[in-house]
């Protein structure tokens, strides 16, 4: 029992720790969105603002005044939001589709979405902005914030069905069958009957997916025309001026702004996102 | 209120069994179920006339096609071959929901997400009911079965008794021409499965419509249905009243299938002494009663070896005057009205039932025990196929 309980206080102790040391960037980060311009350059970076330092609201005023802010948060919730739909829609229709038909196609399928989860971004990324940036189909093109959401539905595909196919095996039959005979159509059975008992399983992708797209840098800078659009990950980088000119108050606060959403997102569908992943592995 | 009409159904599943056997490396499980070049043939040639209103139960053993037979009723499997009528209307390419049927399954397979009421009234809804309509339905419904107090309630919040109830009220609520039941009672302890066998039974005056019941438990078939259909391996065996199969049984698995304990056989002899058939048994030799006499001379069967059949009640203690038959007793179960002996007699289990009115003394364990029967109940199986010789 002694023993016991000194390990749990030596956990204690080292995952305070290290809790500790990965706030600490956030914290700073909090902090100097906060003071002026010089206490941040200087070695008052890892001091707390005074009196002197404290430069209220005016870097947050400046973030989104001076690159264009509003404008990013438009296109970064609209491809946020967007995407995740399409995620959730398409893939629990496909993960359904999975697990009800039983043929070489379905097992097709599930297969090569598990293997997209495998296969790094950075493999295919180079191909896929060539392919986005020629591709044209009757005039629609991939390189916008309005059609980006197809990319980040192919890429968001492999984790979704995954969870969702893992989810759906522990939906009966029965209860389908059920709807089928009480009158339903198919697609009465999947928004009727199905996508509700989804629900716990609909929030922790969509948060998961919704975190990864809203954070994501890389794709859209690759993909989309850096003059025209500028999602908010890639807007940061433009408070680095000319000449090594760094605007470090509004760039904290554009971070402070950016990270705001996402965390309160997660932490309200924070219970269904524990529920969700265990659901699928643990009743799969 | 509907008759249903199955001709030649037959239920062809592919087989996969040589696939599995090269992917596992083991053994093919044997079923008796025939395999063609088709695939697994799971109902072969079912023919059945089903009455408007009638309470049709099918029983059998677990994988005996059954439940598949039902759901192809249903619409949720494909009717491989033959027809399906329903109020003379053809069947087999009908979608389920425009058969006019509601079915309950074994998992009672309710709405998880919705509560009692909504559950209940979902049918209605996409029948596009007025909201007027589907209360007053509902709450009739709810009422017959009694959970009107549980209207509100999420299906988890129930009993599984409870739970059933919402199953069937699901079922009933629309008024379907034919209601199926998928082992509806299998999932509730035996206390239970008595009361809802009891208020099935109740239901059943009360909505008057065509039941397809299907069940393994002997005693739900004998209890519920007006006739009872006898399945194996996909082919069915008998179809009669519960009395009829009970009295006259045409195989040796209708035998042993109905009746509770099973009935006991032995190996015997059927004799023709002076134009008069008569079963041997060792030194015992019973007369047989007139019916059964004019039955095998109509059917001229000649004298063989046979198994004879005889149900644990129909065997007596009391003696006739002349010799009979010996076991020991191996255990006994007193059940209050009766005792039942598990006696062996020549290597073989036999069951007897002896009332305990009247009664003089038990007999104690491991004693001999002589006993007989009479030659107005015995059934007489050929030896090979166990077919009974009187039909």
């Amino acid at each position: 029992m002694k023993k016991k309980n000194g390990i749990g206080l030596l956990g204690t102790i080292f995952f305070s720790v290290l809790a500790a040391l990965y706030m600490y960037p956030i914290v700073m980060v909090v902090l100097n969105s906060l003071k002026v311009e010089t206490a941040i350059s200087t070695s008052g970076a890892f001091e707390l603002p005074t009196g002197e330092t404290f430069a209220g609201l005016t870097n947050f005023v400046s973030a989104i005044s001076s690159q264009g802010f509003l404008k990013s948060l438009f296109y970064s919730v609209f491809i946020t939001v967007t995407s995740v739909g399409l995620i959730l829609l398409c893939c629990s229709m496909c993960a359904w589709y999975i697990n009800r038909v039983h043929n070489l196609i379905s097992k097709l399928m599930y297969l090569l979405c598990a293997f997209s989860m495998v296969v790094p971004f950075q493999m295919v990324m180079f191909t896929l902005s060539n392919t986005a940036d020629k591709l044209d189909i009757f005039g629609l093109r991939f390189n916008n914030p309005y059609t980006i959401c197809f990319i980040y539905l192919g890429f968001g595909a492999g984790l979704a069905v995954f969870m969702f196919s893992g989810f759906m095996k522990s939906i009966p039959l029965e209860i389908e069958e059920a709807a089928m005979i009480d009158g339903c159509s198919p697609l009465q059975i999947y928004f009727k009957i199905v996508l509700p008992i989804l629900k716990p399983t609909m929030i922790s992708v969509g948060v998961l997916e919704a975190m990864w797209v809203w954070n994501d840098y890389l794709l859209p800078t690759l993909v989309l025309d850096i003059k025209k659009y500028r999602t908010i990950p890639m807007l940061i980088q433009y408070f680095r001026g000319s000449y090594g000119k760094v605007e470090m108050g509004p760039m904290m606060a554009c971070i402070v702004m950016t990270v705001l959403p996402i965390v309160i997102i997660y932490i309200a569908g924070q219970k269904h996102i524990i529920k969700g992943v265990l659901d699928g592995s643990v009743k799969g | 209120m509907a008759s249903v009409t199955l001709k030649n159904i037959r239920k062809v599943y592919p087989n996969n069994e040589k696939k599995k056997k090269s992917k596992k490396g083991e053994p093919v499980k044997k079923t008796n179920l025939k395999v063609t070049k088709e695939g697994v043939l799971a109902v072969d040639d079912f023919n059945l006339e089903i009455a408007d209103k009638e309470f049709i139960v099918l029983v059998g053993p677990s994988g005996c096609g059954k439940s598949t037979l039902l759901r192809m009723v249903a619409g949720l499997e494909e009717i491989s071959g033959g027809d399906l009528f329903i109020n003379d209307v053809h069947m087999n390419n009908v979608a389920p929901k425009d058969r006019d049927i509601a079915m309950v399954f074994q998992s009672y397979a309710l709405y998880p997400h919705m509560t009692v009421y909504d559950n209940m009234a979902f049918p209605l809804k996409l029948q596009k009911m007025d909201k007027a309509q589907i209360d007053k339905l509902v709450r009739e419904a709810a009422e017959t079965l009694d959970i009107t107090q549980y209207l509100e309630r999420k299906p988890k919040a129930l009993s599984g008794g409870q739970r059933q109830r919402v199953a069937i009220g699901r079922a009933i609520v629309r008024n379907p021409k034919v209601l199926l039941m998928d082992e509806p009672l299998s999932n509730l302890d035996a206390k239970l499965r008595n009361q809802m066998r009891a208020e099935i039974i109740k239901l059943r005056k009360r909505i008057d419509t065509t039941f397809i019941y299907v069940t393994h438990d002997q005693t739900e078939a004998m209890t519920l249905g007006d006739r009872i259909v006898i399945m194996k391996d996909g082919v069915v065996q008998q179809v009669g009243t519960p009395q009829e199969l009970f009295d006259h049984p045409i195989n040796l698995f209708v035998a042993g299938f109905i009746g509770m304990p099973r009935m006991n056989v032995f190996d015997a002899e059927l004799i023709k002494d002076g134009g008069k058939y008569a079963v041997k048994m060792g030194k015992v030799v019973v007369d047989l009663d007139e019916e059964k006499q004019a039955r095998l001379a109509a059917k001229r069967v000649e004298p063989q070896s046979i198994t004879l059949g005889v149900r644990p009640e129909h065997l007596t203690l009391e003696s006739t005057g002349g010799p009979m038959l010996h076991g020991t007793v191996d255990v006994y179960e007193m059940m209050g009205s009766e005792i039942h002996y598990h006696v062996t007699v020549e290597g073989k289990d036999v069951i007897i039932i002896v009332p305990t009115i009247g009664m003089k003394d038990v007999v104690p364990m491991g004693s001999d025990i002589p006993f007989t029967f009479g030659g107005n109940v015995v059934h007489i199986f050929e030896k090979e196929k166990g077919t009974n010789l009187e039909f």
